[in-house]
């Protein structure tokens, strides 16, 4: 996935204080770490939020990384999945927890999902059909549990592989296949329970 | 629609040889194309058999399905700005000019030896350079050319005298002769000025104690009006010495003829030297200068 030497000169690099090191990995892994935070917490907003945290957690701790137990988008997708589940619990209070008719995010419209989906047999064009298909998608994932979230978000989204995911979640490769199938099939439930309401 | 929790109840359930809990396993490597030859076959022949992992098996790859056509989300674009901002305080667009600016990509290949070794010096003092520019590096360096310059005003250096400097051997040989020369003469008339000071110091020193018993006359009176605790003063300067022209009696006869009782005649006895009190005694006369120390 990297280059283990080039990304070691680099942290090594940053480490002594090169900014346009540090600036080389921001460059980097922003995308990816936007992503993640974007799919697990639904919210433009937050995850922009969140991957700021992330990258600033990252820049105190850089030091402390050892390219010799694993890669470097490992150890950051490790900061990032630990900074999520304290924003999960943190906003445990706060979240919505109704049904996928719900609006869930800002980017959205404020119809229902129901509504969003029922305008899918009629569609502008492809790209709009597909970017509502998208938000279906992204809303239906939110109403994963976290530990099924993370998970898909992992292999599905970031194409990690399996031991990787293992390594971020601190669980046994037999059970990250497993979240992954019982995320996967949630998923696939709540979409099409949705479409069948919609028909 | 089968329930997942419905799996859990089934897992001893067998049908084609497979046992469901090992279609759970394979579940994944069947998804990813991994699984191959007799336990592919095994699999698919479970999958159409199982009326609970069938359906799973269906809605596994349905929502894997779903999640691929989720596009990638993309960031703000004040992302970059705002995390470096937040870490670093430097601005990404002047930043990313110096970088392109100061690392050429060099053509191993075609590059001669010296552009190598310029990349490669390039590269190896990267991470010096990079520290020097951070802020708190660019300040001391700051100080310590204010510093400097503020020395080479006090001395009287000034910049305009440097380009007159000659740096011919010759010119730097007399140069250095006549520094020389200003250090020793400022060294000798610094000895020159204590000789002085400690020649000074010697003749004070013989003349003071003629001059000290009448200076310490007046300490004593301040401290008199110092003193504030009301007890009556100690007659102890008492003065011992003789001055003037005291008679000292001398005690010791001075010889056997003044008082010689044999020697009795009137006309042998010198009238200068004797007392009027006492007649037989001799008189010696002395002047004493005795100090009280």
């Amino acid at each position: 996935m990297e280059d283990v030497q080039v990304v070691a000169m680099l942290v090594r690099r940053c480490v002594a204080g090169d900014a346009a090191a540090w600036e080389e990995i921001v460059q980097t892994y922003n995308r990816r770490i936007y992503n993640i935070c974007y799919r697990f917490a639904g919210s433009s907003d937050d995850a922009e939020d969140l991957a700021q945290e992330v990258f600033i957690k990252m820049y105190r701790t850089l030091a402390s990384y050892d390219s010799s137990k694993g890669a470097l988008v490992t150890w950051v997708t490790t900061i990032t999945r630990n900074l999520l589940v304290d924003h999960f619990r943190k906003t445990k209070q706060d979240r919505i927890t109704d049904s996928l008719d719900a609006a869930t995010s800002a980017h959205e419209d404020a119809q229902p999902l129901s509504e969003q989906i029922q305008d899918q047999s009629a569609p502008p064009d492809a790209r709009v059909r597909s970017r509502e298909v998208g938000e279906s998608v992204h809303a239906a994932l939110a109403k994963l549990s976290p530990e099924l979230r993370e998970a898909v978000i992992l292999r599905d989204l970031q194409d990690f592989d399996y031991r990787e995911i293992a390594t971020v979640l601190k669980v046994p490769e037999g059970t990250v296949k497993s979240r992954i199938n019982r995320g996967r099939a949630e998923l696939a439930r709540l979409l099409q329970r949705t479409y069948r309401q919609v028909m | 629609m089968p329930d997942h929790t419905s799996t859990n109840k089934d897992k001893d359930h067998t049908s084609n040889g497979m046992p469901c809990h090992e279609f759970d396993g394979l579940l994944s490597d069947a998804l990813d194309g991994v699984l191959t030859g007799a336990r592919l076959d095994g699999f698919q022949a479970h999958a159409r058999a199982c009326s609970v992992c069938g359906p799973l098996f269906a809605e596994v790859e349905a929502g894997r399905n779903w999640l691929k056509d989720l596009t990638e989300a993309e960031p703000p674009v004040s992302l970059i700005t705002n995390i470096l901002a937040s870490t670093t305080g430097v601005d990404t667009q002047r930043l990313r000019v110096n970088v392109s600016a100061s690392q050429p990509r060099v053509s191993w290949l075609g590059a001669s030896w010296l552009e190598r070794a310029q990349a490669w010096a390039s590269g190896a003092m990267q991470p010096i350079w990079g520290t020097v520019r951070q802020p708190r590096f660019a300040m001391s360096f700051g100080m310590a050319f204010f510093s400097l310059s503020v020395a080479l005003s006090v001395l009287g250096v000034k910049p305009a005298d440097l380009r007159q400097v000659s740096l011919r051997p010759t010119a730097i040989r007399h140069t250095y002769y006549n520094t020389q020369a200003r250090v020793v003469r400022y060294y000798e008339n610094i000895r020159f000025v204590y000789e002085v000071e400690s020649r000074v110091r010697e003749l004070k020193r013989t003349v003071a104690p003629a001059e000290r018993p009448s200076g310490e006359a007046a300490p004593e009176k301040k401290d008199h009006k110092n003193d504030t605790t009301q007890q009556p003063e100690q007659k102890q300067d008492r003065d011992y010495s003789q001055s003037g022209n005291h008679l000292i009696l001398a005690s010791a006869p001075l010889g056997p003829s003044v008082f010689d009782p044999l020697n009795q005649d009137p006309l042998n006895q010198d009238p200068l030297n004797q007392d009027p009190l006492n007649p037989d005694l001799p008189v010696v006369s002395g002047t004493t200068c005795r100090r009280l120390v």
